[in-house]
């Protein structure tokens, strides 16, 4: 207990530090910040929430449960790097007399590491699939039953 | 950084008691995925700690470096000190991307908790979690922008901006790991929560964050380890484009310098009086090279071989004792925020460090300081002052 008392005591006297300095820095216009703070957390937790839930919800609808965890994987990969990369790919930053900045075409390099992502997700759900379909034919074809694993409920049931 | 960490589930889940509510808004039981769990949200938190804590001791001491208080001292060795630091806190920060998301993507029911608020202690908590998050995101978004050069969504100053937020991440950071310590210590604790199905997407779902950290790395770190120049597809620079094969920061033309003008004297002031070079008299002086390289605090750096005078044979000239000496370096360019910088004795008595004239063998292309510039070893990009016209010497007392 005393440690974590210790712990939220150091932290409240460095959030001071921090808005103390921030106040009290000329080089810095504090508006602007909370203004970046807002947005980002608002772009993240209205807009950017929005958009991956939707995709969690497609992921849940389309992709059967074997393919999830490999799938999901991908689409965390593409995600994460779309967002490093779209900062460059729109080319905002990139100043017309300097070609040392930004100087790859990065509409296109993201396009092929994306493709090499989905291949490389495909790639992985190739076995599982052929085990799956291994599985079906030795049990006999469409009226074998699902295996529990692959088909059935998830593992923490919700309450009624 | 748990929101609100789930009771632990054993046997029977229990039914979460809500008043009835007017609004329709989702409640914490309204998003089934069976992944969510304290001990997913203590894992990533974990890593999530240890990045943030490797970002920030790279990043003060980058600040550190460019803003010095009295009590530090910055050595001149190892050359490539700051460009591994500095590398390391823009891969790491670009690494954070999908472990800060997956990580609030864990804790994202809880904000829809009911009553939002429970207590004073309560609320405090909750707006100490909300700073953390804003905090956190500030920083992460804010440098993947830097990077990119574009700061047209950021209504300040970068750097003093990423410099002061930092601390609050921290201090806001502490406050949570001092609430939730208890829960992320049982979580941690009990290594076989849930099914083996859910055991097996959790490691599948942190395996996808790893993976997603790792592919990022791979395309963008290139940018400073120049073996995997190759696969830097992401990079927003590459260690050997631009003029004689080195990236720039600041053109001439950005600038507004005027690198032809023939009246052109480097003046050196010291203790001993002052002294008027022209290029001529420049490429008289004993000439040395060094193979140093621009670190940018952008987190790109590449090598170059640079030819030119001994800085402390220029403190010598006016009289100074180089090894105790510390020196004003001043750019032709009227103003700006990097117009000038301080090297201290270590860096001035270091033989490395040159008023640089030459770059490859070539003399210097404007844009990376013709007619001289400074280059010094272990220092970042923007204290390697470019289109040098004066040097002011001073003794140390």
């Amino acid at each position: 207990m005393r440690a974590r008392v210790a712990l939220v005591a150091a932290g409240a006297l460095l959030i001071g530090y921090a808005v103390a300095g921030a106040l009290t820095d000329p080089e810095l216009a504090p508006a602007g910040v909370l203004v970046f703070l807002a947005g980002v957390l608002v772009g993240h937790d209205v807009v950017w929430m929005a958009g991956v839930l939707t995709v969690g919800a497609l992921l849940a609808r389309f992709v059967p449960r074997r393919h999830r965890p490999v799938v999901r994987a991908g689409v965390i990969g593409a995600a994460a790097l779309t967002v490093v990369a779209l900062p460059l790919v729109l080319g905002f930053g990139r100043p017309p007399d300097d070609p040392s900045v930004l100087p790859l075409p990065y509409g296109r390099n993201l396009a092929v590491v994306l493709l090499l992502v989905a291949a490389a997700t495909a790639v992985a759900c190739l076995p599982v699939e052929l085990r799956h379909r291994r599985r079906g034919a030795g049990r006999g074809g469409a009226g074998a039953r699902p295996r529990a694993a692959d088909e059935g409920p998830p593992g923490r049931v919700d309450p009624p | 950084m748990v929101r609100h960490p789930r009771p632990p589930v054993s046997g029977r889940p229990a039914v979460p008691r809500r008043p009835a509510r007017r609004w329709s808004a989702p409640a914490p039981d309204r998003f089934p995925s069976p992944l969510r769990s304290t001990r997913l949200t203590s894992q990533l938190g974990v890593a999530l700690g240890v990045a943030f804590a490797v970002c920030f001791l790279t990043g003060l001491l980058s600040h550190l470096i460019q803003h010095p208080p009295g009590w530090f001292r910055w050595p001149a060795r190892p050359v490539g000190l700051y460009r591994f630091t500095q590398g390391l806190h823009v891969a790491t920060g670009l690494a954070t991307v999908p472990l800060l998301g997956a990580k609030l993507w864990s804790v994202y029911h809880h904000l829809f908790r009911w009553p939002p608020v429970r207590s004073v202690a309560h609320a405090v908590e909750r707006a100490s979690v909300g700073v953390l998050v804003a905090a956190a995101l500030f920083e992460v978004v804010g440098g993947v922008l830097n990077v990119a050069r574009w700061y047209a969504p950021m209504p300040f100053f970068f750097t003093a901006g990423h410099y002061r937020v930092a601390w609050l991440v921290v201090g806001a950071l502490l406050v949570h790991v001092g609430v939730q310590l208890p829960a992320v210590r049982a979580a941690l604790a009990r290594p076989g929560v849930g099914s083996p199905q859910e055991r097996l997407s959790r490691r599948g779902l942190l395996a996808g964050v790893a993976a997603a950290a790792g592919l990022i790395t791979l395309t963008t770190v290139g940018q400073t380890v120049r073996p995997l120049s190759g696969l830097a597809v992401l990079a927003p620079r590459r260690p050997d484009v631009g003029p004689q094969g080195l990236p720039v920061n600041r053109t001439a033309r950005r600038a507004g310098v005027d690198v032809g003008d023939p009246a052109y004297r480097l003046v050196v002031d010291g203790p001993g009086g002052r002294v008027a070079l022209d290029l001529a008299a420049l490429y008289a002086l004993p000439q040395h090279t060094a193979e140093l390289p621009i670190a940018c605090v952008e987190g790109w750096s590449a090598t170059g071989r640079w030819t030119g005078v001994r800085l402390r044979d220029l403190v010598a000239l006016v009289g100074a004792d180089p090894g105790r000496a510390s020196v004003r370096v001043e750019s032709l360019e009227a103003a700006g925020r990097y117009r000038a910088s301080t090297v201290g004795s270590a860096h001035v008595g270091d033989p490395a460090t040159l008023i640089a004239l030459r770059l490859g063998g070539e003399p210097l292309h404007p844009d990376h300081g013709y007619p001289a510039r400074l280059i010094a070893p272990n220092r970042p990009g923007v204290l390697q002052t470019k289109w040098v016209g004066r040097i002011v010497v001073r003794e140390a007392r």
